[in-house]
C-alpha cells in the first residue's frame, strides 16, 4: 500500500519529532511529578532556546554552540522565572499555576517579539550529509536529533537513579512532605528541577530550529501537541513521557503518509480513546493533589 | 432580597453597556458584548464550578459552524440560523459532556484543548468540501433582512445583541441565587458533601457543562451572523486561552466580571496594539500580576467596594461585604 521507501523516511521523520517532542515535555512532566505545577512556560524557554540557536548560528556559524547557548538561557530563565513567580505558587491548586504560568508564556512571546521581530526566521542544517538506509535517503540531522534524546534519556536514568539528588528527586514525585522530613532542602530542589527543565526545554527549541521556521508563535504552536503528549503519557512519569512522545512522533509522521489531513488529527483523538480507557493516561498515577 | 434590588445591578450594568455605545465605535460595542458572553461560559465553569476549560473555542465553533451551515447551504433567515447554533451548541456538549465531566481538573483542561484542536483540524482540512477549509464560508448576502430587528445592519445588530446579552445576564443571576447555583459552587468546594446531601454529582456538573457550553454556542452563533463569515481561525489552538485570561482579568465567577473583562482586553488589545503593536507582552503579564495579587481579577476586587460605597450610601450595615 505504502511505498517501503517513504515508510522508512517517514519512520525517522515521526522519530525524530518525536525525540523533540521528548525534550519539550520532560520538564512539563518532572515540573508536574515534583511540584505540583503546570508549566506552560518551558514552551517559552523552547522558543528562546530556537531563538539563541538562531542569533549564535547566525554570528558565529555554528548551530551547536547556538543549542548550548540556549540550553544556558533556557535554564537561566527558568531560574529568575522560578524564583519570581513559581516560588509563591507551589501551594495553590493546578489550575493556579496553569493560567499563570500561560501568563507568562504570553508575556515572553511579547518579549521575544520585542527582541527578534515577527519574521520567521531559517536556520542552516548543520548537517548536510545523507546516508542510505534500506535504500531510503535519511538526513545524518535527524538521527543526531534522535541520538541526542537517547543521550538525555540516558543521563536523566542515570541522575535520577544513581544519585542522591536525583534520588530525592524521585522520592519528592511520591510525596515531598517526607523527602522534606528527611532533611532534604526541598526548596533547592524545586530550583534545580526548574532549572532543569527549562535547560532542556531550550535543548529542544535549538534542535528544532533547523527543522522548522523560527517564529515567535513556535511556542503556541506545539502547545497542543505538548499537552497531548504528557497527557497520554500520564502527567509526572518520564518513562510515560518517552513512550508517548515516540508514539505521537509515529502517529503524525506515519498518519501523515496515509492520510494527510489525519496527521494533525489523529494524535489527539488517540488521547481521547487512550483517556476513556485510562484517564490518568498510560503510566500516570491516580494521585491527586491535597 | 428585594425585586428592585434584585434587578438594580443587572439594569445598571446594561445601562452603562449602552453608554458605552455612545461614546465607543459599534465594531468595539459589539465586539465586548458579544465576547462578554462568550467569556461569561467559561467564567461560569471557572468560578462557579471549578473546571478549567481551555477549549471554549471548541463550542464557539459547532454555534459559528452550525449558523454558518445553515446559513450558506439551506437558507437566510439569520434568527432560525442563532437558534440553529444554539441546539448545535445543547446537541454538541451533551454528546462531549458525560465523556469529559468524569475527568479530574487538570486533565479536563488538557482535553478540552484537545478537543479545539481536533474541530479547528477537521473544519480546516477533513470537511474542507463542506467548510470550504481556511477560505472560509462566506454568506454575507445570502442574509435576508428580517422585520422588527434587522440583523443584516450592523446598529440593529447591536441592539439584538444587547438583548440577547441582557436576557442571559438574568438567566445567569438567577441560576446563581437558585439552590442548583448552590449545588454548583457545592461541587467546587467538596463533592463529598455535597454527594452526602443527596445530590448527583454527575448531574450537577453536567447540567453545568451544558449550559455554560450552550451560552458559548450562542456567542458563536453570534459571531457567525455578524461577521457573515466563518473560517476555522476561531477556533485556532493559539487563541484557546483568550476566555481564561478575560474571565481571570474581569475576575472569576462573578457575574460582571466577563463584560469588565472584555471591555479591559478588548480596549488593550486594540489601543496596545496600536501604541507598541506587542500586546501580548502587556497581556501576560497583568495576567500574572493578577494571579499573584490574589486572583480575584478587576471586578473581583471592585464589587467589594462598591458593596461597601453603596450600603453607606443606603444606611445599611454592610453585612454580605464579606460574601
Amino acid at each position: 500500500m505504502i511505498d517501503s521507501q517513504l515508510l522508512v523516511s517517514g519512520f525517522v521523520f515521526g522519530l525524530s519529532m518525536g525525540s523533540i517532542f521528548f525534550l519539550m515535555t520532560i520538564g512539563l512532566s518532572l515540573c508536574f511529578g515534583v511540584m505540583r505545577v503546570i508549566s506552560l512556560d518551558q514552551l517559552l524557554y523552547y522558543t528562546v532556546g530556537a531563538y539563541i540557536a538562531y542569533t549564535v548560528s547566525l554570528a558565529i556559524g555554528n548551530l551547536w554552540i547556538g543549542v548550548l547557548g540556549g540550553i544556558v538561557v533556557g535554564g537561566l530563565a527558568a531560574l529568575a522565572v522560578e524564583r519570581l513567580v513559581f516560588r509563591r505558587i507551589y501551594e495553590r491548586e493546578i489550575a493556579f499555576s496553569m493560567i499563570t504560568s500561560f501568563g507568562i508564556l504570553i508575556g515572553g512571546v511579547g518579549v521575544v517579539k520585542y527582541f527578534w521581530g515577527l519574521v520567521p526566521r531559517p536556520v542552516a542544517m548543520p548537517i548536510d550529509a545523507q546516508i542510505f538506509v534500506l535504500g531510503t535517503e535519511i538526513p545524518v540531522y535527524r538521527l543526531v536529533v534522535v541520538g541526542i534524546a537517547g543521550l538525555v534519556y540516558g543521563g536523566i536514568w542515570l541522575f535520577l537513579n544513581k544519585t542522591i539528588v536525583g534520588k530525592a528527586i524521585r522520592a519528592g514525585i511520591e510525596n515531598v512532605e517526607h523527602v522534606e522530613g528527611l532533611g532534604i532542602n526541598v526548596s533547592r530542589l524545586f530550583t534545580l528541577i526548574f532549572i532543569i527543565a527549562g535547560g532542556l526545554s531550550g535543548l529542544a527549541g535549538g534542535l528544532h530550529a533547523p527543522l522548522i521556521m523560527v517564529e515567535p508563535q513556535m511556542g503556541l504552536e506545539v502547545l497542543a501537541f505538548a499537552f497531548m503528549v504528557v497527557i497520554i503519557g500520564g502527567l509526572g512519569s518520564i518513562k510515560g513521557t518517552l513512550v508517548s512522545s515516540f508514539l505521537v512522533g509515529q502517529v503524525v509522521s506515519i498518519g501523515s503518509l496515509i492520510y494527510a489531513p489525519l496527521a494533525q488529527m489523529a494524535p489527539f483523538a488517540i488521547m481521547l480513546l487512550i483517556l476513556l480507557v485510562w484517564p490518568t493516561g498510560l503510566f500516570g498515577s491516580p494521585m491527586l493533589k491535597k | 432580597m428585594s425585586l428592585v434590588r434584585w434587578w438594580s445591578g443587572l439594569v445598571l450594568a446594561f445601562a452603562l453597556l449602552a453608554v458605552l455605545r455612545i461614546y465607543l465605535p459599534l465594531p468595539f460595542a459589539i465586539e465586548v458584548i458579544i465576547f462578554s458572553i462568550y467569556t461569561l461560559g467559561c467564567s461560569f465553569l471557572l468560578g462557579r464550578v471549578g473546571f478549567i476549560s481551555f477549549g471554549q473555542p471548541a463550542y464557539l465553533a459547532i454555534g459559528a459552524y452550525a449558523t454558518a451551515f445553515y446559513l450558506f447551504y439551506f437558507g437566510n433567515n439569520p434568527y432560525i440560523g442563532i437558534l440553529i447554533g444554539i441546539a448545535a451548541g445543547i446537541v454538541g456538549s451533551l454528546l462531549v459532556g458525560p465523556l469529559l465531566v468524569r475527568l479530574r481538573g487538570d486533565y479536563f483542561a488538557l482535553v478540552n484543548l484537545a478537543l479545539a484542536v481536533i474541530i479547528y483540524y477537521l473544519m480546516q482540512k477533513v470537511l474542507a468540501d463542506i467548510t470550504h477549509g481556511d477560505n472560509g464560508l462566506w454568506y454575507l448576502t445570502n442574509m435576508s433582512s428580517t422585520p422588527v430587528l434587522d440583523l443584516t445592519r450592523p446598529d440593529q445588530f447591536f441592539i439584538f445583541a444587547f438583548i440577547v446579552a441582557f436576557a442571559i445576564w438574568v438567566f445567569f443571576k438567577y441560576l446563581d441565587d437558585s439552590i442548583y447555583g448552590a449545588c454548583c459552587l457545592a461541587v467546587k468546594v467538596n463533592e463529598d458533601k455535597l454527594r452526602f446531601l443527596g445530590y448527583d454529582n454527575f448531574k450537577v456538573r453536567l447540567t453545568a457543562f451544558v449550559i455554560a457550553n450552550t451560552t458559548t454556542a450562542l456567542a458563536g452563533a453570534l459571531y457567525a451572523v455578524y461577521l457573515g463569515f466563518v473560517s476555522p481561525e476561531i477556533t485556532s489552538p493559539a487563541r484557546a486561552a483568550d476566555p481564561v485570561v478575560v474571565t481571570i482579568l474581569g475576575g472569576a465567577g462573578t457575574l460582571y466580571g466577563p463584560i469588565v473583562g472584555a471591555i479591559v482586553y478588548t480596549g488593550m488589545k486594540d489601543v496596545v496594539s496600536k501604541v507598541i503593536g506587542n500586546w501580548e507582552l502587556i497581556v501576560g503579564f497583568t495576567l500574572v500580576f493578577i494571579m499573584l495579587a490574589g486572583e480575584k481579577g478587576i471586578w473581583g476586587s471592585l464589587e467589594p467596594r462598591l458593596n461597601r460605597l453603596m450600603d453607606r450610601m443606603t444606611g445599611k450595615r454592610s453585612d454580605e461585604v464579606g460574601q
